[in-house]
């Protein structure tokens, strides 16, 4: 197969429903070989925030999310995974045979016009397809080449597979999570595919763009997502190094305040979080839930002191809190100023919790398959943007194929019949 | 070389929700300013502390998020305090503000007032709901945050409350979402001239980390509960070992069940041959407690004969999803991190000798990534900033004397 186009146009064509003028990523392009978790939930920062994210796919390697519950109304399909959508939100995808000379071929000449690449298969993947970063870097010289194994991309234990669980477990996570007494119980997600690595990821990204708006120059970025949830556990760290000490978890106790935890309400399973971190807060939380003459009670009177009593106190206020609806007991005792929260479902988070309706946290996105559905929109807002951020649901597989094709590489329609008629678009 | 933020001044005014970004920005070359009430701030009384000795210049929390960092004292409650920071921000690229919201405008010290003098200035408000809405003004932590986040109503024992994840990840999700905000203002600032405010919930920060809940919620109407079963099916969780725990995945995903097999029969573990049956693979069987109870039985025993170093170097040869539940300690002595030169060193005034400390993030092959110096002694910078800001040393002297700095 050869291309038509025998320089690929670097123009970005928008599709019509796309208006980017405002989004601070307009322009840049981003060919993202990223699959599964921690990938793209990075590249959609950057795809919600303008930049032309075009996802390589194939259904001969699926990505596994794509097939991974929760469906449309319970029914399975390749585009009817939320899991899957709500982290491809403002993304082309592409179908892709890579078992095919012409498909690499193709992905090649992507490459050449994008700014940013990136995967987050196991290390050495990328290699064997013949578009390791060397490869890379031939086709683009400043081209912005990020990594995202589990353990990195070098290293002994580099190339061993692993999930957002096993990251959680090989950082110290997973130890410093749940009760001293029992098994260590971690955060019951994947954590460090969700917030941690994509945020490290988007931004060591975004700093490579201005280094190369300043030098010229790309970047090779060799990012260990269990080094980035190492990085949030410092203080633990050097609580070893420093003083000897190998931290324990501890519960839902806190050094700064008590008392300090998740309290029963009225209702199956309903619990509210209490922190009290001055003699000030004690005395709101005393007052709001009745207690008055906990006030005066020496044993409780200072940070040291409640402390120090935590766990009869525990057994005094969860008492009382197991007498109230949690939603009602949060509002009255944030009327006093006591920093309390609501141990919110995810059903709370979307039909209850005013305050994210009012931010428009979940938008809803109307998908040709999947119908209106819920999405995550990124959580802070750019104010001086009046462009709407949340524009695209995810890609259907494959759906904008001859788009990206044509417009992105100059290729005939004759050509890309061909193409389909060999399957290479599949 | 200084790093890829060289030329950015940012002013970070301290706060448990800016700690993180600001020390992402500084280590990258960044000048980052953090600005502490007279005394220091609150960060300082964080524990842990060298040698367990609370005092404003030993916690190493407060060491740990503030390295590359310069630091200045300033009280920002007083005409003169104010005055000062409107000046540094006529000349700043960025401004990290984790103040409750409504503080900085009660200052005169927010986005409209400090942009109408420097229009391609970039301001980052993280706080712990968003700038506006019904709950903006609600008081939070790290707990509360988790908990109206959602987070904390995954996490825990299926037998017990909820349970908050180590090492106060709320704030920390905000911190880093901040970052990625800022630079993505920044980048449109130093092309365009026109600078952004950039308005972080720290709320919103933790409702990200739901996996797919809040999708099993709107698709199929289903509230996914707690996960934090020891086994959640039949070569899925937390086993024991000799010396701790490990965490195996090897059911549901890819070959891992067959070569899971291969390496017990290779080990002459008893029962392996049980394991052989395809109905162990099945989710329905393996999530029973039947399933559960039979793969504890024959891969419990073994893992319990062996250490985590031994079980991680078995899985190796067999490329099998299974890690250690590390330690501080074990990272500390991984020859992996070794390997890739992870930790740094991590210098201390309070401290004779050098300790590890967690280094870069990521490995960037031509952006240079350092720890320029140590997090600031209280108010360790003021001569020399305020120097820069032109005032003479008299000026100071007086600043001082009147509990502005």
């Amino acid at each position: 197969m050869t291309l038509s186009a025998s320089q690929p146009e670097r123009s970005y064509e928008c599709s019509e429903e796309l208006n980017m003028t405002d989004l601070p990523l307009r322009g840049i392009r981003v060919i993202d070989f990223s699959w599964l978790g921690a990938g793209p939930y990075a590249t959609k920062i950057l795809a919600d925030h303008g930049a032309d994210v075009i996802r390589i796919e194939s259904s001969t390697r699926i990505d596994r999310l794509r097939i991974l519950p929760p469906f449309r109304d319970g029914i399975k399909g390749n585009n009817r995974s939320g899991y899957f959508a709500d982290r491809n939100s403002n993304k082309r995808g592409i179908a892709l045979n890579m078992r095919h000379e012409s498909a690499l071929d193709i992905a090649k000449h992507l490459i050449a016009v994008g700014d940013v690449v990136v995967n987050n298969f196991t290390p050495g993947t990328m290699e064997r397809m013949g578009i390791g970063y060397e490869a890379a870097r031939a086709l683009r010289p400043d081209v912005i080449y990020l990594e995202m194994g589990t353990q990195g991309a070098n290293g002994v234990d580099s190339r061993r597979p692993g999930y957002g669980n096993t990251v959680s477990s090989v950082t110290g996570l997973h130890h410093l999570s749940g009760d001293p007494d029992r098994y260590p119980v971690g955060t019951g997600t994947n954590y460090p595919d969700h917030v941690v690595a994509p945020a490290h990821a988007a931004f060591v990204v975004l700093v490579a763009l201005r280094h190369r708006r300043r030098t010229g120059e790309g970047q090779y970025i060799d990012l260990s997502q269990a080094e980035t949830m190492i990085g949030l556990l410092g203080p633990a760290i050097l609580d070893y190094t420093v003083n000897g000490r190998v931290q324990m978890r501890r519960g839902n106790l806190s050094h700064g305040a008590a008392p300090h935890g998740v309290y029963r309400c009225l209702g199956d399973d309903r619990w509210i979080a209490i922190a009290v971190r001055s003699d000030t807060e004690w005395i709101a939380l005393t007052d709001g839930l009745g207690l008055a003459s906990l006030r005066n009670d020496s044993r409780y009177a200072t940070l040291s002191n409640r402390h120090r009593h935590q766990a009869e106190l525990d057994d005094i206020i969860g008492t009382s809190t197991s007498q109230h609806d949690a939603h009602e007991l949060a509002s009255a005792l944030q009327e006093r100023g006591v920093p309390v929260g609501v141990v919110q479902t995810a059903q709370d988070l979307i039909e209850v919790d005013r305050q994210l309706r009012h931010r428009e946290h979940f938008p809803v996105l109307d998908h040709p398959e999947m119908g209106p559905s819920i999405y995550n929109a990124p959580p802070f807002r750019l104010r001086g943007v009046d462009e709407p951020v949340m524009r695209m649901p995810a890609p259907l597989l494959g759906q904008h194929t001859r788009e990206v094709l044509a417009g992105v590489l100059g290729m005939s329609e004759d050509e890309i019949d061909r193409l389909e008629k060999e399957e290479v678009l599949t | 070389m200084t790093g890829p933020l060289e030329g950015l001044r940012i002013l970070e005014i301290a706060g448990p929700f800016g700690n993180y970004a600001g020390k992402l920005l500084a280590d990258f070359g960044a000048d980052v300013i953090l600005v502490e009430e007279p005394g220091g701030g609150k960060g300082r009384s964080r524990p842990p502390f060298i040698h367990d000795e609370p005092g404003v210049e030993q916690s190493l929390d407060f060491a740990y998020f503030n390295s590359s960092k310069r630091g200045i004292t300033l009280q920002l409650d007083t005409a003169d305090g104010q005055d000062l920071f409107r000046r540094m921000a006529a000349d700043a690229d960025a401004i990290l503000d984790s103040e409750p919201v409504g503080v900085s405008k009660s200052r005169g010290l927010d986005y409209p007032a400090l942009s109408a003098a420097n229009p391609a200035l970039v301001y980052t408000s993280i706080t712990p709901y968003g700038a506006d809405g019904p709950h903006a003004h609600f008081a939070a932590t790290d707990l509360t945050l988790m908990a109206t986040g959602g987070l904390l109503w995954r996490g825990g024992y299926l037998d017990g409350s909820p349970v908050r994840a180590g090492g106060n990840q709320g704030n920390l999700a905000a911190s880093q979402f901040a970052a990625v905000g800022t630079m993505l203002a920044l980048l449109d600032a130093e092309s365009s001239g026109q600078g952004d405010w950039v308005d972080v919930s720290a709320q919103e920060c933790v409702v990200m980390a739901h996996e797919n809940a809040i999708q099993f919620y709107d698709l199929e109407g289903t509230v996914r509960g707690r996960g934090g079963e020891e086994q959640r099916q039949a070569g899925i969780g937390i086993y024991p070992c000799s010396d701790g725990d490990i965490y195996l995945l090897a059911n549901g995903l890819g070959p891992f069940w067959s070569e899971l097999v291969s390496w017990l029969d290779a080990e002459h573990v008893e029962g392996v041959d049980l394991l052989r049956d395809p109905k162990w693979q099945v989710t329905e069987f393996a999530e029973s407690s039947e399933g559960k109870a039979g793969f504890s039985k024959i891969f419990g025993t073994f893992s319990l004969s062996r250490t985590k170093a031994e079980l991680y170097e078995g899985a190796k040869q067999y490329g099998i999803p299974l890690c250690p539940v590390n330690t501080p300690a074990d990272l500390v002595e991984s020859p992996h991190l070794a390997d890739r030169e992870y930790f740094v060193d991590f210098k201390h005034k309070e401290l004779d000798a050098g300790a590890l400390m967690p280094g870069a993030p990521f490995h960037t092959s031509s952006m240079s990534w350092q720890i320029h110096r140590s997090a600031p002694t209280v108010g360790q910078h003021n001569a020399e900033v305020f120097a820069e800001l032109g005032l003479e040393s008299h000026d100071i002297v007086g600043l001082a004397a009147g509990a502005v700095i």
